[in-house]
């Protein structure tokens, strides 16, 4: 729906973004991960239209966007800020403002904006201002005004920063709820890995402003057999990797990079997850860090952090056989 | 002190009195601070708020020059426009020399740096998110800009407050352009000169109390305005 091409952003001078390619496909719920300063609030507005790159081109359906993009375009896609705020009037007017702009009446506004207030749990706050608000609430209302414009596309940069646990998951139940029943594509920006985990189909990871190669932790979304079991066993692609957990029913597993050990031949170890194959790369993973991220097909592709040094002990090297061990605990299950 | 004491009540009771020509020049000095101030921050508003949102070519200049024609001395906004607007200037044509849209074209130069320096830095003092709000949500330029003005609605209302000052406290132009011509384009400020020099500071007091009084009622009026906007 819009993708970014050879997008190359700067701020006076300094590039802050360097894609070639980066996609937010109709319907899909997609969370972009990274460390703060990597780029993401810059993408997010960026794919929101309300800033054009400085090289390469953002194309909606197909079809580049014009520098100055018209406000058809622009409709079908809202950004909620990281930090929102919410501008002068009620949390009704808030909530009306970006309908009231599109020209609909004043009795069909009003209803669109009890809905919209009842499903994100803001009946009680129509009547407040934003100085009456927590930041949670702010957070809240901005995702629900956004959401009232009824976007194609929805831009949500740290959506749960300012919301206690509980306050995120029923932002995020809110956001499924309205997804359910009209699709449109989310895309979410988070440091926060258990979110995205929890709430995206699909995870990019952004690091100074580049796609990273490597994913930042090997996801796998599965369906965990029923039983109560320590240890279940759960199929991922040709193989299966044992996780220690209760739960059942469809997951995500993680196995955290740093937690695989990686040799040339099976060790004897407590590792209930033993998996042989070959490297597929190998690449440094911060500059200068000397930590290197070895990917191997083993079935599937998983990604290990080795030392530099490690590294080259175990002459890593595309096309070398490998080992990748690691324990049923270290999966983590979301 | 006698004679101030003597000047006040003489100016209080011409006051009073309703006397027509205090009044004609008050209504006066009314009308052309008000369509200056109306026509300066008509311009000079938006402006401010392009100099503030837009990033071209050439803005520090034109940000610098704004801000440098705040301090232009009121006599030579009046020699230049006295200039255009003579028999022999490229403005002659209009015949507007000593009338009372001659000095409105002054007080205009006069206001509109105010209008604009202080409203671009009014906008520049509205959060930025503000602006993107607006925009993603789906507002074109024009509710963007309006959005924007909403919240520097206080700093807006002292721009205009100062832009108002300007012009209804101006001499330099009025005494230029308008000539002080008794019943035509004799102003508060032009007259208070004229009868102090004449010794009649009874009459240029209360042509005094007068003047501050019309700046008294323009910024309650405005104040009011304010707070039915509520926050």
């Amino acid at each position: 729906m819009v993708e970014l091409r050879g997008v190359r952003h700067r701020y006076d001078g300094r590039l802050v973004l360097n894609l070639d390619h980066f996609a937010v496909p109709t319907g899909a719920l997609l969370a972009v991960v990274g460390h703060n300063g990597s780029g993401k609030s810059t993408l997010l507005r960026l794919l929101a239209l309300l800033e054009a790159p400085t090289e390469g081109a953002v194309l909606w359906d197909g079809a580049p966007v014009p520098r100055h993009p018209p406000s058809a375009l622009r409709r079908r896609v809202t950004l909620v800020e990281q930090r929102p705020i919410l501008l002068r009037g009620s949390v009704r007017d808030n909530l009306g403002f970006g309908l009231r702009l599109r020209g609909i009446g004043r009795t069909t506004v009003n209803r669109q904006v009890e809905a919209v207030a009842d499903q994100f749990g803001l009946t009680p706050l129509l009547e407040r201002r934003r100085h009456e608000l927590s930041d949670g609430e702010v957070q809240r209302v901005a995702v629900a005004r956004a959401i009232a414009v009824r976007p194609d596309v929805l831009l949500l940069d740290e959506p749960a920063s300012s919301a206690d646990r509980a306050a995120a998951g029923a932002l995020y139940r809110a956001l499924a709820a309205e997804r359910a029943a009209r699709p449109f594509a989310v895309c979410i920006a988070s440091h926060q890995l258990e979110d995205a985990y929890r709430w995206a189909d699909d995870i990019r990871a952004l690091a100074e402003g580049r796609l990273s190669p490597v994913t930042p932790e090997n996801l796998f979304r599965v369906e965990l057999p029923p039983g109560s079991g320590e240890t279940k066993h759960a199929r991922v692609g040709a193989i299966d990797i044992a996780v220690a957990t209760d739960r059942t029913g469809p997951v995500v597993l993680a196995v955290p990079p740093t937690d695989i050990f990686v040799s040339r031949e099976p060790l004897p170890s407590s590792a209930r997850n033993v998996l042989t194959g070959r490297v597929t790369r190998v690449a440094t993973h911060r500059p200068g860090g000397g930590v290197v991220a070895v990917t191997a097909d083993v079935g599937v592709e998983l990604v290990a952090i080795v030392t530099a040094e490690a590294a080259r002990e175990l002459a890593l090297a595309p096309d070398a056989p490998v080992v990748f061990s690691f324990k049923a605990s270290a999966v983590r299950v979301f | 002190m006698d004679f101030l004491a003597e000047g006040l009540r003489r100016g209080l009771a011409l006051l009073l009195s309703g006397d027509p020509e205090v009044f004609g020049i008050a209504l006066l000095t009314l009308k052309v601070a008000v369509v200056a101030t109306i026509v300066a921050c008509g311009i000079g508003l938006p402006l401010g708020y392009l100099l503030a949102t837009r990033r071209f070519w050439g803005r520090r200049a034109a940000l610098t020059a704004v801000n440098t024609a705040l301090a232009f001395p009121t006599v030579v906004v009046g020699l230049l426009v006295f200039g255009l607007l003579s028999r022999r200037g490229p403005l002659g044509g209009l015949g507007w020399l000593y009338t009372w849209q001659a000095i409105v074209v002054g007080d205009v130069l006069l206001a509109l740096p105010i209008a604009a320096a202080l409203s671009a830095a009014a906008v520049q003092g509205v959060d930025p998110r503000v602006r993107r709000t607006a925009e993603t949500l789906g507002a074109g330029r024009w509710l963007t800009a309006w959005t924007v003005a909403r919240e520097a609605r206080f700093a807006l209302a002292a721009v205009i407050t100062a832009a108002f000052g300007q012009v209804v406290a101006e001499i330099g132009a009025a005494m230029m352009l308008g000539g002080n011509i008794r019943g035509s384009t004799r102003t508060l400020t032009t007259a208070v000169a004229l009868y102090t020099s004449q010794g009649d500071f009874g009459l240029a007091l209360a042509l005094g109390v007068m003047l501050i009084a019309i700046a008294l009622v323009v910024n309650v009026a405005l104040q009011v305005l304010q707070g039915k906007g509520g926050g």
